[in-house]
């Protein structure tokens, strides 16, 4: 039994991580589901806010206004690779992989070491809730009220007549261009929305933890596509608010699965594997339940 | 004088030039439509009709040579800022319509096709009666089904789906390209009837590129027979009336030899 209380005592700590990760999520979602656009630079783009953050803060910014500068420069990194893959016609994978090596450097300098204590510095969550912030309770009801509103603006976003538009340039770009909307305009903005949800992830992430690091998001990309996955098998993807929810509730159910493997005694160095594993199995799931499947989709184009 | 509807004058797109490759695609080509035309563009495959198509729509940047819709010129807009002219229905049923959207969006990305889209709830109730009642006339049952995925129609719904997107707007000018083609005869007959009565009934200027030569011989007032990027022959409207698919056949080898005979 030990092992249950173990991973029971663990629960709170594990929704509030889940919480934050699930903005990195998001920001995996909305470039592969929305725009179809596989994207890589969360990878760098989490970090990126991570220290953008932390420097400032240690420097004595407000850590809202550092959170802030943190997501703009998030966008800013995903714009990057979106214009790399639009102007360049370089694959949207390898303009990810490009921007998010680049911006391990770029990490690096802002912070001129690898490694910032923040423990000593006022943060986001010690301004609003004073000497409780470190309980994680108190982190997520902030980063879950934070979450709640990010979701409720996407979901609006999605259903106004630019957030369609948004949504077409993935599902049909021909068609979307025929309809006078501006794909090259649509993937920038989108592929920058989701490296600045991203950074947002990586700039709660610093605070909660109380250090930034240049290596913090090593694998954060394999852990949201698997949460993501996770999520959708869940809500499923026939609305638009099923499809933003999915990130979010995939989160939540991963990392809870996560921590319930650790306490049974998978070896942390095993869960990248785990994971890669995990992530590929349902990648590969569709495949190996039909076969002969273009056989299938070319039927229902003759109806 | 009326202005054209669409003039192209010397229309000119060559694919990898100066290269052994070198393909002219569209080799000085001139073409007008008077409003209300229902232009047929026929020709062998390779003769230019797409590239004809795609220039038009902005999709293919000319080399040179000159584009005006309207009496505007839009040799130099692209094809999003060309859109707020033209609507187009594709071959492929799976490329005009937006297939993880629904009924009700895609109708909704049309009619706002070519103006500025704002922040505002894009469905409302206003618009979704409208589209009932815009789709009610295909008689597909397709009113009912708003909120129903367009992936889920079968290819001749999703076409005539597409029809209704590209005609409900009024564009100036309806690029069709081979929409029926991918169709069993049955539905195509059904769309191209479809397709007849919204052009007749708005008036609308329009291009239909197709391989079929009865539809080429029963729709429309004008034929155009493109061979390597330019117009071969071109069709009027009273010499039309009456001219059988043989006499097209005819027509068209007879100037084309003629052009090789010249070349030699």
């Amino acid at each position: 039994m030990d092992v249950f209380n173990s991973f029971y005592g663990l629960i709170p700590v594990t929704i509030a991580q889940s919480l934050i990760v699930s903005f990195v999520v998001l920001g995996v979602m909305l470039p592969f589901r929305i725009l179809s656009f596989p994207d890589l630079t969360s990878e760098g783009a989490f970090p990126l806010g991570g220290c953008v953050c932390g420097t400032l803060i240690t420097a004595g910014v407000n850590p809202f206004l550092a959170c802030f500068i943190a997501l703009l420069c998030g966008f800013a990194a995903g714009c990057t690779t979106a214009f790399i893959h639009l102007r360049f016609k370089i694959n949207t994978l390898l303009a990810g992989i490009l921007v998010m090596t680049m911006l391990y450097s770029i990490n690096l300098r802002i912070m001129g070491r690898t490694n910032i204590p923040l423990f000593t510095y006022d943060t986001v969550f010690t301004i609003l809730a004073g000497p409780s912030a470190n309980f994680p309770w108190t982190k997520i009801l902030i980063v879950g009220l934070l979450v709640a509103l990010v979701l409720g603006a996407m979901l609006y976003f999605f259903m106004s007549e630019k957030g369609t538009a948004m949504r077409a340039v993935g599902a049909s770009p021909d068609m979307a261009e025929a309809q006078g909307i501006d794909v090259g305009t649509a993937t920038i903005i989108g592929v920058g929305v989701a490296s600045a949800l991203s950074a947002t992830g990586g700039s709660i992430m610093v605070q909660t933890q109380g250090f930034a690091d240049v290596n913090m998001g090593f694998g954060i990309l394999i852990n949201g596509l698997a949460a993501l996955i996770i999520g959708e098998a869940i809500t499923g993807r026939q609305t638009i608010l099923r499809q933003v929810l999915a990130p979010v509730i995939g989160s939540l159910v991963y990392y809870q699965l996560i921590s319930f493997c650790l306490t049974l005694g998978l070896a942390p160095a095993d869960l990248k594997f785990a994971t890669g594993a995990f992530v590929l199995l349902m990648l590969a799931l569709p495949n190996l339940r039909r076969t002969g499947g273009g056989v299938q989709i070319r039927e229902k184009i003759r109806e | 004088m009326t202005t054209d509807m669409l003039s192209v004058t010397g229309g000119t797109k060559i694919f990898y030039r100066g290269t052994l490759d070198e393909r002219r695609a569209l080799d000085g080509l001139d073409v007008s439509l008077k409003p209300g035309d229902f232009c047929i563009v026929i020709g062998s495959n390779g003769a230019g009709k797409s590239s004809f198509l795609n220039a038009v729509s902005g999709k293919l940047p000319l080399d040179s040579g000159r584009i005006s819709i309207d009496g505007q010129d839009v040799t130099r807009l692209n094809a999003h800022r060309r859109a707020q002219f033209i609507a187009r229905v594709f071959q492929d049923p799976m490329v005009g319509t937006a297939p993880t959207m629904t009924i009700g969006e895609n109708m909704l990305l049309a009619e706002l096709r070519g103006k500025p889209r704002g922040f505002s709830y894009g469905l409302t109730a206003a618009r979704r009666a409208r589209y009932s009642e815009q789709l009610a006339e295909l008689n597909l049952g397709l009113e009912k089904r708003l909120d129903m995925q367009v992936g889920l129609l079968s290819g001749g719904q999703r076409q005539s789906l597409s029809l209704v997107m590209a005609v409900s707007t009024r564009p100036k000018l309806l690029l069709l390209d081979e929409h029926t083609a991918a169709l069993d005869p049955r539905t195509a007959k059904l769309v191209m009837d479809t397709t007849v009565r919204a052009v007749e009934a708005l008036q609308l200027t329009t291009l239909m590129v197709t391989h079929n030569m009865e539809h080429a011989i029963k729709y429309g007032n004008r034929i155009i027979m493109m061979d390597t990027g330019k117009v071969l022959v071109e069709i009027g409207q009273e010499e039309k009336n009456g001219i059988t698919v043989a006499d097209l056949i005819e027509r068209f080898h007879t100037k084309s030899d003629a052009i090789a005979l010249q070349g030699a």
